[in-house]
């Protein structure tokens, strides 16, 4: 199986717009995820493309862009990854660590040179605004995009098109003399959500809030290990009894996020009423859509009924 | 100044920034030059077409700006207020506020929309996706759109409620950041749990008996491997000269090393 014309197309535009939606509009259709989810359905699986895009998600869930900074380019990373992955049979994880995150990083000079061709755009802003020329200004201004544009959609349709037979090779070398190293990014792409998870923690407040590090961790460790057990005994007691249809479902994540968002609610209504509890009154400000509504709420307070 | 914003006037800059307000980004001036693409046609009705303010006033907003994508509204608002008020005498008013404004609103605006949101729902969608299920991602569009509607109220909220806005927000905000870092905190101790799956495969022996190292470590504690690594790279991430990027190939080649030499596995 090759990647066919029409999804070198599809992936190459998607990759170009991507980078314009992370700019802008910010719909997350720009984030790896997607990109996994988009580039799997463009290529027939979805399943490898989420698996692709979920791990390269969490590889760079810590690393955000501020002040301008160049990040690692985990879309285009997981797009090219997940078309060869399905195009050429090869196994998502390895395809994850030998493709999605070294083009990751090589496509940081791509978003340099983007940032870099747009300098051009601003000095001929530069002098449309001394000619007066709001059309010019304007279209001078959007011309800016294509350099975006092209940053990514580049790359991925030259890889696509002439990078398939290379990719193929490393796949054969993978399955054949060079096994210890296939398996060996198997497990790479196993590990490199830990990086992720790091950076994230070098960033948030961990010192402030490392208890709660702590009760998530070990919350979730348990649960984990009981649900796994759960389910494990479920699946063989199926197998030896007949007419045993018990279901056994495995840890809900979202119900672990909720325990979180409980926690955190809890904490906010306490660094909440910490500035502003006056007298017998707690007053709240809460941002209702546009507005600031600042709210009386008159009556007891809890603590005073024990 | 006789020119009065109008709704329609908010709806175009609102329209502009959304979409377009960083495809100028580049190193010189950064997103000045979007700065200015936003907030021309009302220039033009403020100043009147051709005029010398008009031309100060252009050239003024091309200088360098910075802040979060999400929160650059904020200054628009209360830059159009000032100068819908003074008029080209309030450019020095405005310049300042640009330049004051820029920094405190990137930190607050890249912190809860650049970095926690996407911490928690790009966790959510991830721990879905990889089992397969894609509904994490239209989880995070759904959230995506309400970041969107709150972008797109910013603005006539700064305009109207101007340079107290500044001052009233403060606390909410730092509240609200709290909450979120917990959260993200929380999370990260989740994620370490459930998303890491790697297992020691390396099992000595010592005279006839075999020791089953990954067994023994999950009787400490289940789980206890992975958090080991997070721990290592923590560690490593707070060195002089590592990059990201370099600690992610770090991870990969030892990763491998330690796989072909049959301690790791998956």
């Amino acid at each position: 199986m090759t990647i066919a014309l029409w999804q070198i197309l599809l992936l190459t535009l998607y990759a170009g717009y991507q980078i314009l939606d992370d700019l802008g509009i910010w719909s997350s259709l720009a984030q790896p995820v997607w990109a996994g989810l988009i580039s799997g359905l463009i290529m027939g699986d979805v399943g490898a493309g989420l698996l692709i895009g979920g791990s390269m998600q969490l590889t760079v869930l810590g690393v955000g862009t501020f002040g301008g900074a160049s990040k690692i380019d985990a879309n285009s990373g997981t797009v090219l990854a997940t078309a060869f992955s399905v195009g050429l049979g090869m196994e998502p994880e390895q395809a994850l660590a030998a493709i999605a995150v070294p083009v990751a990083s090589l496509m940081i000079q791509m978003d340099i040179l983007g940032r870099f061709c747009n300098t051009f755009f601003a000095h001929r802003i530069d002098a449309k605004v001394e000619e007066m020329d709001y059309r010019g200004i304007e279209r001078n201004y959007l011309m800016g995009s294509m350099s975006w544009f092209l940053s990514r959609a580049l790359p991925v349709f030259l890889a696509l098109t002439f990078g398939g037979e290379v990719v193929d090779k490393i796949v054969t070398v993978l399955n054949g003399d060079l096994k210890w190293l296939g398996d060996g990014l198997s497990v790479a792409g196993a590990v490199l959500p830990a990086v992720g998870f790091a950076i994230l923690l070098r960033y948030l407040p961990v010192k402030k809030h490392f208890a709660y590090l702590i009760l998530g961790f070990v919350v979730t460790a348990l649960l984990t290990t009981v649900f796994g057990n759960v389910q494990l005994i479920g699946g063989n007691m199926a197998g030896l009894v007949e007419g045993f249809t018990g279901n056994f479902i495995s840890l809900p994540m979202l119900a672990i996020a909720l325990i979180g968002f409980a926690i955190a609610l809890l904490q906010y209504k306490r660094s909440g009423a910490d500035l502003t509890t006056t007298g017998s009154s707690v007053v709240r400000e809460e941002v209702l859509g546009n507005n600031v509504v600042t709210k009386q709420e008159e009556g007891e307070i809890l603590e005073d009924e024990l | 100044m006789s020119y009065k914003l109008e709704k329609k006037d908010f709806k175009q800059i609102n329209r502009r920034s959304l979409i377009a307000f960083q495809f100028g980004w580049n190193y010189e001036r950064m997103q000045g030059s979007g700065y200015l693409y936003t907030i021309l046609p009302q220039l033009r009705k403020m100043y009147g077409d051709g005029t010398k303010e008009l031309k100060e006033m252009m050239k003024m907003h091309t200088q360098v700006f910075n802040t979060s994508n999400f929160v650059n509204t904020l200054v628009t608002g209360i830059d159009l207020a000032i100068e819908e008020k003074e008029g080209v005498r309030g450019k020095e008013t405005v310049q300042g506020l640009k330049v004051g404004l820029m920094g405190p609103f990137a930190a607050i605006g890249d912190s809860i929309f650049g970095s926690l949101l996407p911490t928690i729902l790009g966790a959510l969608a991830a721990n879905m996706a990889i089992e397969g299920n894609p509904l994490g991602c239209i989880l995070w569009l759904a959230a995506s759109i309400g970041v969107m509607v709150l972008r797109w109220k910013m603005l006539e909220l700064s305009y109207r409620e101007g340079v107290t806005l500044v001052t009233t927000m403060q606390h909410k905000l730092s509240a609200l950041t709290d909450a979120a870092t917990l959260l993200g905190v929380f999370m990260v101790g989740a994620l370490i749990a459930t998303m890491i799956n790697v297992k020691v495969s390396w099992a000595p022996q010592i005279g006839d008996l075999t020791i089953n190292v990954q067994n023994n470590l999950d009787m400490i504690l289940p789980r206890l491997f992975p958090a080991m690594i997070v721990g290592v790279v923590y560690w490593m991430l707070g060195k002089k000269n590592m990059t990201s990027t370099i600690a992610i190939f770090i991870v990969l080649v030892v990763s491998v090393a330690l796989s072909a030499l049959g301690v790791i596995s998956k």
